[in-house]
C-alpha cells in the first residue's frame, strides 16, 4: 500500500514539475518601459477630435507567445498624469464630473484571460476600474517581440458614460462626445 | 444699383453695412453671454456662436473693405465744419480697424488657447500661432479692450447718424438706409 502511494505521489510530483517547466518555457513576464510607451485617449468636443495622453502608468503582462496557456495583463494608469494639451481643458478634467481627480486618482485593468485570436493578434478580456466602476472590457492587441523586448499596441472604444466621466449636464454627447477611442503603444522589457 | 455713386450708397455696401451692424450686435452680446456663463454645454455653444460668427465677420469686413475700395465714396455733405470731417473719418477708420482687429485676435487668442474650432461646427479653423498660455491671457485682455472702444464707436456712431438726420437734417443717416436714395 505505502509503496502505491508513494509511486502515486511520485507520478504526482513529476507531472507537476513538468507542467511547471513546460508553463515557465512558454509564458514570459513583462513590464512597461515608461521611456518607449504612449497610453493615449481621443476625445471628441464640438466636433473637434480632442487627444490626451496619461504620462504614468505601469503595464505588467504574463503572456505565452504561443497562445497556448492564457496569460494575464495588469495595468495601473495614474489618472492625475492626464493631460490634454490644453490648459483650460487640463483645468476641468481633474473636477468632480469628469476625472474626479480627488476621489479617483488611479485606474486599473486586471485580465487573468490574455488568448491569442491569430498571428501576432492577442486579446486580454477583463475587468477596467475606472472612477470607481468595474465594467468588463476587451482590450485587443497586437503583439511583436525581438530580441529582449517587445511592443504591445493596439486601440479600443470606451463610453465615458459607463464610467460616469461626464456627469449631469454633460452626459449628453452633443458636445462631449460618448466615444472615447484608447490607443496604447506599450514598450514592454522582460521582468525578473 | 448694386454700385455706390458720388452721392449715394449702393445695395451691396448697405447690405454689408446692415447685415453687419446686426451680426456686430449680436456678437457682443454672444462674447459677454459666453465669457459669463457658467461652466456648461451651453457655455461651450455659446463660445463657438462667437467664434464662428467672429470669422464670418472677418469675411464680411474683408468683402466690405475691398468694395469701398472698388467704389466712390459718397461725400459727406459740404456744409459740415472741418472737425466733425476729421471726427467722421477717424470715427469710420476706427470701426474698420476694430471690425479687422476683433476677429483677428479673437483667432489668435484661440490658437494661443490650443482650442480647436469647427467654424459652425463645420469648417476646421487652423491655429495662427502655438500654445501659449500666457500669450493668450494677454490677447484676451486686448480683445475685450477692442470689443469695449468697439461699443464706444458705436454709440457715437449712432449719436453721429441721428445728429446728421434729426439736428443737420441732412441725408446721411437716410441714405444709408435700405430702398432709399438721396
Amino acid at each position: 500500500m505505502n509503496a502505491r502511494f508513494a509511486r502515486a505521489g511520485f507520478v504526482a510530483l513529476f507531472a507537476a514539475a513538468g507542467l511547471c517547466a513546460a508553463g515557465a518555457a512558454r509564458a514570459a513576464d513583462w513590464r512597461s518601459d515608461a521611456a518607449g510607451s504612449s497610453l493615449g485617449f481621443v476625445a471628441t468636443f464640438e466636433g473637434n477630435a480632442v487627444a490626451g495622453t496619461f504620462r504614468q502608468f505601469d503595464v505588467r503582462l504574463r503572456l505565452d507567445a504561443s497562445g497556448a496557456a492564457p496569460g494575464s495583463l495588469d495595468v495601473l494608469v495614474t489618472v492625475t498624469s492626464a493631460d490634454m494639451k490644453i490648459a483650460d481643458v487640463n483645468r476641468e478634467i481633474r473636477g468632480k464630473p469628469w476625472f474626479d481627480y480627488a476621489g479617483f486618482p488611479a485606474a486599473e485593468f486586471h485580465s487573468t484571460d490574455v488568448h491569442r485570436v491569430q498571428g501576432d493578434a492577442f486579446v486580454a478580456r477583463g475587468t477596467l476600474l475606472l472612477k470607481g466602476v468595474r465594467q468588463p472590457v476587451e482590450v485587443p492587441f497586437t503583439w511583436n517581440e525581438s530580441g529582449n523586448g517587445a511592443t504591445l499596441q493596439g486601440e479600443l472604444t470606451l463610453q465615458r458614460g459607463a464610467f460616469g466621466i461626464g456627469t449631469g449636464e454633460w452626459a449628453a454627447a452633443d458636445v462631449i462626445g460618448a466615444d472615447v477611442k484608447v490607443r496604447y503603444a506599450v514598450r514592454l522589457v522582460r521582468a525578473g | 444699383m448694386l454700385r455706390n455713386t458720388a452721392t449715394n450708397w449702393g445695395s451691396v455696401a448697405k447690405a454689408l453695412h446692415w447685415s453687419m451692424a446686426v451680426l456686430i450686435l449680436a456678437q457682443l452680446v454672444l462674447g459677454v453671454l459666453a465669457v459669463g456663463w457658467r461652466m456648461s454645454p451651453t457655455k461651450l455653444d455659446l463660445f463657438v456662436w462667437h467664434k464662428s460668427l467672429g470669422m464670418l465677420l472677418l469675411v464680411a469686413v474683408l468683402l466690405r473693405i475691398t468694395w469701398r475700395w472698388v467704389n466712390p465714396t459718397p461725400a459727406l455733405p459740404p456744409e459740415l465744419p472741418a472737425w466733425e470731417r476729421a471726427a467722421a473719418r477717424i470715427g469710420h477708420a476706427l470701426l474698420y480697424v476694430l471690425m479687422l482687429v476683433l476677429p483677428l485676435t479673437g483667432w489668435l487668442l484661440n490658437s494661443a488657447a490650443a482650442i480647436p474650432l469647427r467654424v459652425f461646427w463645420l469648417v476646421p479653423l487652423p491655429p495662427l500661432i502655438a500654445p501659449d498660455e500666457a500669450l493668450g491671457d494677454t490677447l484676451a485682455r486686448v480683445h475685450d479692450a477692442a470689443a469695449l472702444l468697439l461699443v464706444v464707436l458705436l454709440v457715437l456712431h449712432v449719436a453721429a447718424a441721428l445728429r446728421h438726420h434729426w439736428v443737420r437734417r441732412n441725408v446721411v443717416l437716410s441714405r444709408m438706409l435700405p430702398g432709399r436714395h438721396a
